[in-house]
């Protein structure tokens, strides 16, 4: 009945009809059994694999028998497909076929898990789960240049056998264990940074951020539909309301953007050493500083006479110190669209705004098609009309700058162009407000208490250091220790200047409230930071500290008592094994999920996978050497008859290769393949990096385009030109399973692409060089290469007739787009 | 063609499925039976289970039959990026001519998209009636407004965001958000398409370039790619779809005749997988597609009274230039309609450098001038568009779908001469197969601020497209992430008024 009620998922309006009281006994929320392996099927077909034993159990059920085992070129091309994603070279398959030991194929398993290859595979599998990609999405869209290292943390961890449970305890709370990196996945989703000051959409773009995070929690590492929780009470599974909002309470502190990894410690001891170096020759220059500018706002400002009028090269303004983390700078009045040159934001003697600290800007628009003119350059450190930021309207404009943490500021420093060339399109009236949040702004500082501007003004407002007062030789020590503070402040700057991360900036949140119909205008009652209540839920204070919200909640989902978890990983792990899982909705273990189709075997298979230490490693090693995997993967009628989807595994089900691992095949039989390991990511687009980034595929592509497509640049809405067509998901959503459709278009791409026609003819220059003139022996080789075979006699003389006749080129072109070099056998 | 019930949650097709056709109701019997195992099979459940279309892995844009008897066959949707204002086109209003220059009343301080809100503003167009209907239109768009009588407004819009980014999402696909599929995805999906040789769903980029939120305006999401629409125009082709100028003709063919025989000869160990098949299924289609697309998108057969019509042999200003090249794409949209392509999407209007509203409906900073391209621009081509699908008898099948990603205020903002993103209220139109001729349905406030009567939300109009070709929008389903996803989510109700 449950089943029937949660097939009708849909309509909305259909009441959930499967019983309340049944919520407990869904099999997925109930701990992991200790099923006994079969020893019935065992004994009949000898089989001495406990997976062959479950497996065997349920083919008696039909009727059915497993097929025999697959040939020795087959397995060893299964292997490196499923497992490294390109084919075996021709010395390694004749290496596995001399092997005449015995445990030939559990030696070929092993070395192939200890491949680095291997990483680049398994990794691009989890970050579909995860949804990572590399541009923000939306219509901005807009790059996130160091992403990557959160990427090569994912190929790392499976390389390096990463146990599962740390895995996912680093990736939701890494920043309290010491890997930073880890966090990426938190923001690894798209995420709307058009800004506006229109509320209502502010809110809902937070809103739509956390809960980025929370669905994506959810599905990744615990197969639970949350987001379905956001409107109402999920309809199949018991999730309340409150429960959903007590879940985004956990991440309610975490934002979007670069966060700054640990200084290593020998840079933090330079760093001090110039702080103190700072202070020293800031305490000998005092003497000098002309009179400086005191800023004071309202009614603290009576009596008080004005400040000087706004200049266009340097303008100060004294803070009485506040914790902010938000900074916005409000332009009032200007003549044509305002500019300014850099924003500087004080807390003692560090520039907090600037870009390299973490510090994000907003603007509310700013003057496009102008290099010299962009939002970046506010904070860049480098003054000057070349780069500046301008308004993209007349008169006014803003522009807000988020710190990584909060800081405690004290002083800002702004100006037009310092080096003093531009005197339009000064701010003449201005606001400059700082916030903890960016809806409880507070006034800190503006042109109401300035003289009106008069004529042009010439003068900088800022601190100044005045030799002229002093007797010559105090005045050539001043300006020797002015130029000395100056080098050591770029030292500190220098030193200061840690690689970053696009893994999360985080702060304490605020409360958390349950939104009515999901609305974020909708607050209602407050709700605290907690996890489901599905198993030994976990409430945190309403304060709780953020990264304790976080570590809390991924001990409680790497935690061994949840079945959820190791259930959920081992089913993905099986699917990419044998194309699907033993759920076949490997997001939804819920009640509207399909049920698994060897339940045992999954419980079993989730236990030896905690008894191993939650190494995948080790629970693929058991799936490879199982002779279910190894087995045949002809079609046989009767069992076609009776499982025709092979879900009971008669056979291997063979598949289509995905998007990556089409291109990767094609770069290494050609013998073009660059296997460098990690790094910054390689474009497959031309980007156009205008206020709207924009990604047009490349057509022509060198040496740093034959890198594995891991590594490609992972853009959000545009697919690459060739490969993107073969269901390759752009990280927009999750996609815990490609679909795998054809379409003419992939033929178009894969048969006439420049790509295709250059890799053919590489291809044919390397039969050449490795196998001599003759067409024969090339036929062979291009066989052994692309499909791991030896071509029968009446392939290899159709194929040689084929190439004298219309080219070698020709020949790699046709097999490059065979269904042989592109399926899995 | 078939039509099945619901069946196991794949997001794949059919896959191994089917055997061949001929073994089909074998392989169906064992899948009941595998299905009724798990629990899955939806039947019992009355009227209202979900119907995923079935249809083979080799032949995705087989024609497929619709839920029930449809009144459109194709659809025709065309999007002005950017937000075209309903008050300077189609929504008349006195009141805001009345009280030009005043605050808005009970406004008090409105912040929209761009911040403060000025006054109300008349649109510096003369709103004329038009046709027997007298429906008033504005001077914008006359060609248009010749044409009200075959229109079918409406008025009362409302969208939910007001960034074009998810704007464009949403009326595209139903959800703000990215990655979800679009309508002419779902639509294709459901229905496949009436010819073989062309792609089911052709989406048409403005010449002067993609809009806002390019290619996720046409995506597949999470169907499967073959659902996806492929854009071209007339200026730019399909990538990778000619011969490469290195290959010669006999080489290629022949190339093609080598690896048909290698994947021939490697499906006989799979004897009946339809994976195999359809791929190489795929590749006679690409061959076909070769062939039909140069065709169809070849405008050089068109005679000179058509080209006039749309416009499309205008020149000697930009005005004129950009205009005949969008009409140029506006008779490639009648051309792929007339071959049975069963959805076209056309875009007037593009995100481009030169800042918002330059070459789109984005009009924040100057409206008049703004608008006196786009106008132009969109009118006489569409309209000739219309003329030539109704003199051509293919508005008996073809459901017109005129959309924008959301509306503008009926202020101008503050210290500026253009109208800020509005959401609340909107207009859009239809016409063709199924809907009423010179009608309006719904209406926004005096001021033509909100939607006020008979509100629309975006996917209604969604629910009323699918139910013109006679597919049920609660039950049309594709399961992802662990939903039955629908393309009107949780919502959506069949606009009948509008219905002929």
């Amino acid at each position: 009945m449950a089943a029937i009620a949660a097939f009708v998922t849909l309509t909305e309006l259909i009441p959930f009809v499967a019983c309340a009281d049944t919520n407990a006994a869904h099999w997925a929320f109930m701990s992991l059994r200790n099923p006994a392996i079969p020893v019935q099927p065992l004994e009949a077909s000898g089989a001495t694999h406990p997976i062959d034993a479950f497996v065997a159990a349920r083919l008696a059920e039909k009727n059915l028998k497993a097929s025999p085992e697959a040939d020795r070129l087959t397995l060893i091309r299964r292997l490196y497909f499923v497992m490294l994603g390109m084919p075996p070279a021709p010395t390694e398959v004749k290496a596995f076929l001399d092997d005449k030991r015995p445990l030939a194929f559990e030696r070929l398993v092993e070395q192939v898990l200890a491949d680095p290859r291997y990483g680049e595979r398994w990794g691009r599998h989890w970050l579909d789960v995860i949804r990572f990609a590399e541009s923000n999405g939306f219509e901005t869209n807009r790059e996130r240049t160091e992403a990557w290292r959160f990427r090569d943390y994912v190929i790392a961890a499976f390389n390096d056998d990463k146990p599962y449970d740390r895995f996912v305890r680093e990736q939701i709370a890494g920043d309290s264990l010491g890997v930073d990196v880890a966090t990426g996945f938190l923001v690894a989703g798209p995420v709307d940074i058009v800004g506006s000051p229109d509320v209502v959409l502010t809110s809902q773009q937070r809103s739509d951020e956390l809960d980025d995070m929370v669905s994506t929690t959810g599905t990744a590492f615990l197969g639970l539909t949350l987001g379905c929780a956001r409107c109402h009470a999920h309809k199949f599974d018991p999730i309340s309301q409150a429960e959903y909002y007590s879940m985004t309470a956990l991440f309610a502190g975490v934002r979007h953007g670069d966060r700054p990894l640990p200084l290593p410690p020998e840079r933090k001891a330079e760093g001090t050493r110039l702080e103190a170096k700072i202070a020293d020759l800031e305490k000998n220059l005092a003497p000098f500083i002309a009179k400086p500018a005191v800023a004071a706002t309202g009614s603290d400002r009576a009596g008080l006479p004005l400040r000087p009028p706004v200049n266009p090269l340097l303008n100060e303004e004294t803070l009485t110190p506040i914790e902010a983390r938000h900074v916005r700078f409000t332009i009032l009045q200007s003549a044509g669209e305002p500019c300014i040159d850099e924003l500087e934001i004080w807390s003692g003697s560090r520039n907090v705004a600037l870009a390299s600290m973490g510090t994000k800007a907003l603007a509310s628009g700013t003057l496009p098609g102008y290099e010299i003119h962009k939002l970046e350059h506010i904070n860049d450190g480098r003054p000057g009309n070349s780069r500046s930021w301008i308004s993209s309207e007349a008169g006014r404009g803003w522009v807000q700058l988020e710190f990584a943490q909060q800081q405690t500021i004290d002083r800002i420093v702004w100006g037009r162009d310092r080096e003093g060339h531009f005197k339009d399109r000064l701010a003449i009236r201005y606001r400059i407000e700082a916030g903890l949040t960016t809806n409880a702004w507070q006034v800190i500082a503006s042109s109401d208490d300035r003289q009106p501007i008069q004529g042009a003004t010439e003068k900088p407002s800022g601190p100044v250091y005045n030799f002229a007062a002093a007797a010559p030789p105090d005045a050539a020590r001043g300006r020797r220790l002015l130029l000395e503070l100056e080098e050591a402040r770029k030292a500190r700057e220098t030193a200061a200047k840690a690689p970053s991360v696009y893994a999360g900036q985080f702060s304490q949140p605020g409360p958390t409230y349950r939104l009515h119909r999901g609305d974020p205008m909708q607050k209602r009652e407050a709700v605290p930071p907690a996890t489901l209540g599905l198993f030994q839920p976990l409430t945190l204070d309403a304060g709780a500290p953020e990264r304790e919200r976080r570590l809390k909640l991924a001990e409680w989902v790497a935690s061994s008592d949840n079945p959820l978890t190791p259930r959920v990983l081992v089913n993905r792990i099986w699917q990419h094994h044998f194309g699907v899982g033993l759920v076949s909705t490997p997001n939804d273990f819920g009640k509207n999920g399909a049920a698994p189709t060897h339940p045992e075997l999954l419980d079993w298979l989730a236990r030896n996978f905690i008894s191993r230490g939650w190494s995948i490693k080790s629970l693929q090693r058991l799936i490879l050497t199982s002779a279910t995997w190894r087995q045949s993967s002809a079609p046989r009628n009767e069992a076609l008859k009776a499982d025709a989807g092979t879900r009971l595994l008669w056979r291997f089900p063979p598949r289509r290769l995905e998007a990556e691992a089409i291109r990767d095949s094609i770069l290494e039989v050609s013998g073009n393949l660059d296997r460098t390991v990690g790094g910054p990511s390689y474009f497959l687009h031309d980007v156009d990096r205008e206020n709207v980034y924009h990604y047009h595929p490349k057509e022509e592509f060198g040496r740093p385009e034959a890198r594995r497509m891991v590594y490609a640049f992972k853009v959000r809405m545009e697919q690459d030109g060739i490969f993107g067509a073969f269901d390759c998901p752009d990280g927009s959503l999750v996609t815990p399973r490609r679909s795998m459709s054809t379409t003419p278009l992939q033929a178009l791409n894969l048969f006439n692409s420049r790509f295709m026609l250059g890799q053919s003819d590489m291809l044919a220059r390397r039969l050449r060089v490795e196998a001599g003139e003759s067409e024969e022996a090339q036929v062979l080789r291009a066989w052994q290469l692309v499909f791991n075979r030896n071509p029968a006699r009446e392939e290899s003389d159709g194929a040689a007739a084929f190439a004298r006749a219309e080219g070698m080129s020709a020949l790699c072109r046709a097999v490059l787009n065979s269904n042989e070099f592109l399926f899995i056998p | 063609m078939t039509r099945h019930t619901a069946s196991l949650p794949s997001p794949l097709l059919s896959r191994r499925r089917f055997l061949s056709d001929a073994g089909m109701g074998l392989s169906a019997i064992a899948l009941t039976h595998l299905l009724s195992r798990q629990g899955l099979l939806a039947a019992n459940v009355s009227g209202k289970e979900a119907i995923r279309p079935e249809m083979h892995p080799g032949h995705p844009y087989a024609p497929r039959l619709a839920h029930f008897e449809p009144r459109a066959r194709n659809v025709l949707v065309i999007f002005c990026s950017g937000a075209c204002s309903q008050l300077d086109t189609f929504d008349y209003k006195p009141e805001l001519i009345r009280l030009h220059g005043q605050p808005m009343p009970g406004a008090g301080k409105l912040i929209t998209f761009q911040g403060e809100q000025g006054a109300l503003a008349k649109s510096p167009w003369t709103f004329r009636p038009r046709g027997q209907s007298g429906k008033m239109i504005s001077d914008l768009v006359p060609h248009l407004g010749a044409l009200a009588d075959d229109l079918c407004f409406i008025h009362s819009m409302q969208g939910k965001t007001n960034t074009h980014g998810p704007g464009e999402n949403y009326m595209s696909t139903g959800y703000a958000l990215d990655g979800f599929p679009s309508v002419g995805a779902w639509v294709t999906y459901a229905l496949g398409s009436d010819d073989q040789s062309l792609p089911a769903y052709v989406a048409i980029p403005d010449p002067r370039g993609k809009p806002q939120n390019s290619v996720n305006n046409w995506a597949p999401g999470f169907l499967p790619a073959a659902f996806q629409g492929t854009d071209f125009n007339a200026t730019s082709p399909i990538r990778n779809l000619a011969r490469p100028g290195s290959i010669s003709p006999s080489t290629d063919i022949s190339t093609r005749r080598f690896l048909q025989r290698l994947n021939e000869r490697h499906a006989e160990q799979f004897p009946g997988d339809s994976e195999l098949a359809a791929r190489i299924a795929s590749y006679e289609l690409a061959a076909r597609m070769q062939l039909t697309i140069p065709e169809v998108a070849d405008l050089s057969s068109e005679p000179a009274h058509i080209l006039r019509l749309y416009g499309a042999d205008d020149s000697g200003s930009k005005i004129a230039d950009t205009r005949a090249a969008y009409a140029r794409n506006c008779i490639l949209a009648r051309r792929l309609l007339e071959k049975g392509v069963r959805f076209v999407q056309l875009f007037n209007g593009a995100y481009q450098t030169g800042g918002e509203g330059v070459s789109n409906w984005d009009g924040h900073k100057d409206i008049f001038n703004q608008y006196s391209v786009h106008g132009p621009v969109l009118d006489k081509p569409t309209a000739g568009l219309l003329l030539d699908l109704k003199q051509r008898g293919l508005l008996k099948n073809t459901l017109v779908v005129w959309c924008t990603e959301f509306g503008r205020m009926p202020t101008f903002q503050k210290g500026s001469q253009g109208r800020d993103h509005n959401p609340s209220g909107f207009t859009c139109w239809m016409a063709g197969a199924g809907v009423k001729q010179g009608y309006s349905h719904g209406a926004t406030d005096e001021f033509g601020y909100k939607a006020a009567v008979d509100i629309v939300t975006v996917p209604d109009l969604h629910a009323t497209i699918l139910h013109l070709l006679g597919l049920d929008h609660e039950r049309l389903t594709y399961y992802h992430n662990g939903l039955e996803r629908r393309l009107t989510n949780v919502s959506g109700e069949i606009v009948k008024a509008v219905l002929a």
